[in-house]
């Protein structure tokens, strides 16, 4: 019997590898600076293969790594929510059930699950763009305001594609990637 | 698609920075950032300049990879430019067309704010620009290692992201590997609309996605077979060892930064 802790350690590590390699896959690139690509993949696939909390680590991991390959800090809370805490909250995707008995993919739950996940990493960079706005807006302003401003204009637009895409690519072949093994 | 891929910005080198224990780089990190927002003059951020050139100088990092780091927030920037520029009221006007009103005070503070941000962002580059990703995970274990009394895994977590960094560039070659072969049957991975082209991942993901998580397998294996119990009392290869120069450059930087925040 295998230490099914270590298994799922290591297959939390090999999947942040994944995401990293696949942020450096460009599907397109935004004309505002952000970038269109597969990096949540792997997060969702592992949170799906093993729940929430391994989603959630995945997610924090790979944030922690994109810092680390060189992200831009402009303020100490900014850069936790950007990085770590976006993607973690990603993770919670995992809390919720999307497979039939018969351990086909509900499209539905899918659906579902990925919604409530992207939302928190949207929450979370809506709230990093509140605290930069906080900071460095002109004072008298409300932050929300801008913070939603500059996240519909950059961050949301590649949420909806990368969503879209990961939908199709999951109603291709989301049961061949999670039960591989 | 792939070539001429680093991960992260580290540039190697053995100057006296790269040289420092990567605990007392973040510290050191931390606190310059702490500074930038305590300081309120465009003195101040001349000194910081200065502060930072010095630092790119002793460490022989080339200009452009640092200046590089300021392309993604360009946008970010303009926007906080301009903000100022038009809605901060104070001052004489400077310019003025039909319902836009720019005024000195507006010019001034949007200044200010482009140049804090500027900073912060050519300083913390200067931390991942000189230290190596498996320093800086390192680091970063051993100051989350008190977190550990609440329940915070440290050790695995920095395990994990060990293992992830070491897989970074295997995954790579892999990715690589198996596009050349998809290719060679005849797959399109360049064409097409972004969903197309998606979709046309799909013969290098699956692939990817199998051979990624059968080494998370076999890797679990071979490591249960030597008895890995976890991170409590794990040894390491290469230990962080503080040195008198670690403690000489963190008391010269507490130093620079009270003079600067309180000057």
């Amino acid at each position: 019997m295998q230490n099914e802790k270590l298994r799922i350690m290591t297959e939390i590590a090999m999947a942040v590898a994944l995401s990293t390699v696949l942020s450096f896959l460009r599907l397109w690139r935004m004309p505002m600076g952000g970038s269109v690509n597969l990096e949540m993949l792997p997060i969702l696939f592992v949170a799906f293969r093993h729940g929430g909390p391994a989603g959630i680590v995945t997610g924090l991991l790979h944030g922690t790594v994109q810092l680390i390959a060189g992200a831009y800090v402009v303020h100490p809370a900014q850069f936790l929510l950007d990085y770590p805490i976006a993607y973690g909250l990603l993770g919670i995707a995992g809390f919720f059930p999307i497979f039939a008995k018969d351990k086909t993919i509900k499209m539905k739950n899918f659906l579902f699950a990925f919604i409530i996940g992207g939302f928190g990493r949207l929450l979370s960079h809506v709230l990093a763009g509140v605290i930069f706005f906080a900071e460095f807006a002109p004072e008298g302003q409300n932050p929300w305001v801008y913070s939603l401003i500059y996240n519909l204009s950059h961050i949301i637009p590649a949420l909806i594609i990368v969503g879209i895409v990961i939908v199709i690519l999951f109603r291709q072949s989301g049961k061949v990637l999670i039960y591989n093994n | 698609m792939l070539k001429d891929i680093t991960i992260g910005q580290y540039i190697p080198g053995d100057s006296f920075i790269h040289k420092l224990d990567a605990r007392i780089k973040i510290i050191i990190t931390i606190i310059m950032i702490t500074v930038l927002f305590l300081i309120d003059s465009f003195i101040g951020f001349g000194l910081f300049l200065l502060f930072v050139i010095g630092v790119m100088v002793i460490s022989k990092l080339p200009v452009k990879r640092v200046l590089n780091g300021l392309k993604p927030v360009f946008f970010l920037i303009i926007i906080t430019l301009f903000l100022h520029m038009f809605l901060t009221r104070g001052g004489e006007v400077i310019w003025e067309w039909g319902f836009l009103r720019i005024e000195e005070e507006g010019l001034f503070t949007g200044l200010f704010m482009v140049g804090r941000i500027l900073l912060l962002i050519m300083f913390t580059s200067l931390l991942t620009l000189t230290t190596s990703p498996l320093q800086l995970t390192d680091g970063i274990e051993y100051l989350l290692k008190p977190l550990a009394r609440f329940g915070v895994p440290a050790g695995e977590l920095a395990m994990m992201m060990t293992i992830a960094l070491r897989f970074i560039p295997t995954l790579m070659e892999e990715a690589e590997k198996i596009m050349k072969a998809q290719k060679a049957r005849g797959a399109d991975f360049e064409s097409g609309n972004i969903i197309e082209r998606a979709k046309s991942l799909v013969p290098l993901l699956v692939p990817l996605f199998i051979s990624a998580f059968r080494r998370a397998d076999e890797l679990a294996l071979a490591m249960e077979s030597r008895c890995y119990q976890g991170g409590t009392n794990r040894t390491r290869l290469n230990e962080l060892e503080l040195r008198r120069s670690d403690i000489y450059a963190l008391i010269g930087v507490i130093i620079i930064a009270v003079l600067l925040s309180f000057r």
